[in-house]
């Protein structure tokens, strides 16, 4: 919010810059609300395995039971967080190899465990190491978003998740997580994106759309050419072959716009 | 004639009245019989485990007590249930004496050719646009997971872990489409092919000429060859069925 346009009289296009700086602000903010679950989960995720490690014993699925009353107020509460949970890194428990604490609301409402097997034996599914949501936070040490992605792991759902590292004496413990699905969020988010002059969508740092009002860029598809990422690091509104990009900010998305709808503005953020 | 015509009742029709009749029975049977069964093969159910009470299975399989005690009577012929009467009793998962290979071809017996081939045609349209969407909507990172898959098929050592891993490909496929429904109809294909399969992936030479397809549709997956990744998606599906079928057609 700290941009100001650079030529006096563009007043009707301030506006314009305002409306998609307001969307991606406003989209930003609900998925902070989703990371502020997940920021709980860690704390309350870090404390309890904290006290387990002074009790001088290992971690067992029955000290992870402790979290559940936290989980499931965060579904409850949460209007946007679809599955909620704390993912241990193979390993750290003492009664089994691997354990994902995940709770889900069902189609119904009701709140239910999931129970993947685990068994590499049994299961081709066994190891969740190398899904995003877990080697992101693990990898760089920073919260995350993974997605869009078929999630054919818990909820078999088009989904974001939600990740951010728990960690306990410097020591990587798992990821505490919340799953979002996208038709959830592409509720949420397309009146925003209708309220937008031209046809607007919303990418991740890959330029996977993640919601979309326009119908040449549907969610899943790529929108090639841009570099994302980089928009994202500058954290400010760019502009590539007649797309205006919007980082919103705190959250690896860019609302992607026409810039004719912005032409003016355009053309003064490069006089600058 | 037109106006006789035009007012005679639909519901005359031989499709209509098919589509009113009874659920075939023996159908329902063999439905829960084949779905127990390689859950049994697959290890999904593991020897000696026991299974729910009859109406509590028959609940959440959906269908009658009546058909579930019918399909387990087959479960029992094949010597892969065991029923204990009396206190602390019910129906146990029993794996036989007789060798796996043996099992799964009584399994595979339970197939008509024209099963198989309608299997694979369902599994080659999944598998084939899948492969289709995946090259429009993919990026290389995407397929970090499919290469690790492919790779794993190479090291699978026993028939049963290559057909997870077979499996696997092919559901990372669907979710590489990023698409859910395409992804749940895999998963739910998988369950029934994938006993089958390790008749096929004991061999090695055959193991090695799927992890070779698997690598092809990876590449025209890669280089957004779309029709071209289709085509070698199709392809890898009908060459499993077309060697289930003239395995069934030898039993």
């Amino acid at each position: 919010m700290s941009r100001s346009p650079g030529l006096v009289g563009a007043v009707t296009t301030t506006l314009d810059v305002t409306a998609e700086e307001r969307v991606a602000a406003q989209i930003g903010r609900w998925l902070e609300a989703v990371f502020h679950a997940v920021a709980q989960t860690r704390a309350d995720t870090a404390a309890l395995l904290a006290r387990v490690a002074e009790e001088r014993r290992r971690p067992a699925t029955v000290d992870l039971a402790g979290l559940r009353p936290g989980l499931h107020a965060r579904l409850a509460r949460e209007e946007l967080v679809s599955g909620v949970g704390f993912v241990a890194v193979p390993g750290l428990l003492a009664d089994v190899p691997a354990w994902l604490e995940w709770w889900q609301t069902n189609a119904e409402g009701d709140v239910r465990p999931l129970a993947p097997d685990l068994d590499p034996d049994r299961s081709a599914y066994s190891d969740y190491t190398h899904w995003d949501w877990f080697a992101l936070p693990r990898d760089t040490g920073r919260r995350a978003v993974a997605g869009p992605y078929v999630d054919y792991l818990c909820s078999e759902e088009y989904s974001l998740t939600l990740s951010a590292p728990v960690r306990v004496a410097g020591r990587f413990a798992g990821v505490a997580a919340a799953d979002v699905y996208l038709r959830h969020f592409e509720a949420a988010a397309l009146p925003l994106l209708r309220e937008l002059p031209g046809p607007a969508h919303l990418v991740n740092a890959r330029g996977r759309v993640a919601a979309s009002a326009d119908p040449a860029h549907l969610a899943g598809s790529l929108t090639r050419g841009p570099d994302f990422a980089a928009v994202l690091e500058h954290g400010r509104v760019e502009t590539f072959e007649g797309v205006r990009l919007v980082p919103c900010r705190g959250v690896p998305l860019v609302l992607v716009v026409p810039a004719t709808t912005a032409g003016t503005v355009a053309r003064a953020t490069s006089a600058r | 004639m037109r106006k006789v015509v035009a007012v005679k009742q639909p519901t005359d029709g031989g499709a209509r009245r098919a589509v009113f009749a009874p659920v075939d029975n023996r159908a329902r049977v063999e439905a829960v019989v084949r779905r127990l069964g390689d859950a049994i093969e697959l290890g999904l159910l593991a020897d000696g485990e026991q299974l729910p009470g009859e109406s509590e299975l028959a609940g959440q399989l959906g269908v009658s007590t009546v058909t579930l005690r019918e399909a387990l009577m087959a479960l029992r012929q094949q010597g892969l249930v065991t029923t204990r009467r009396g206190r602390g009793g019910g129906s146990f998962v029993s794996l036989p004496e007789i060798p796996g290979e043996e099992r799964l071809r009584t399994r595979l017996r339970g197939w008509s050719t024209e099963e198989l081939r309608d299997l694979g045609d369902h599994w080659a349209a999944l598998s084939g646009t899948a492969a289709l969407l995946a090259a429009q909507r993919t990026e290389p990172e995407d397929l970090i997971q499919l290469r690790c898959t492919a790779e794993e098929l190479d090291l699978a050592a026993d028939a049963a872990a290559r057909s997870r891993v077979y499996g696997r490909f092919h559901v990372e496929l669907a979710a590489a489409a990023q698409s859910a429904r395409l992804t749940r109809e895999q998963v739910a294909l998988q369950t029934e092919v994938g006993a089958l399969l390790c008749l096929l992936l004991g061999d090695d030479e055959y193991r090695e000429e799927v992890a070779e397809r698997h690598r092809s549709v990876i590449s025209a997956v890669q280089d957004g060859a779309h029709e071209s990744a289709r085509t070698q998606g199709e392809r890898c599906v009908r060459e499993s069925t077309a060697r289930l079928i003239a395995l069934r057609l030898t039993l």
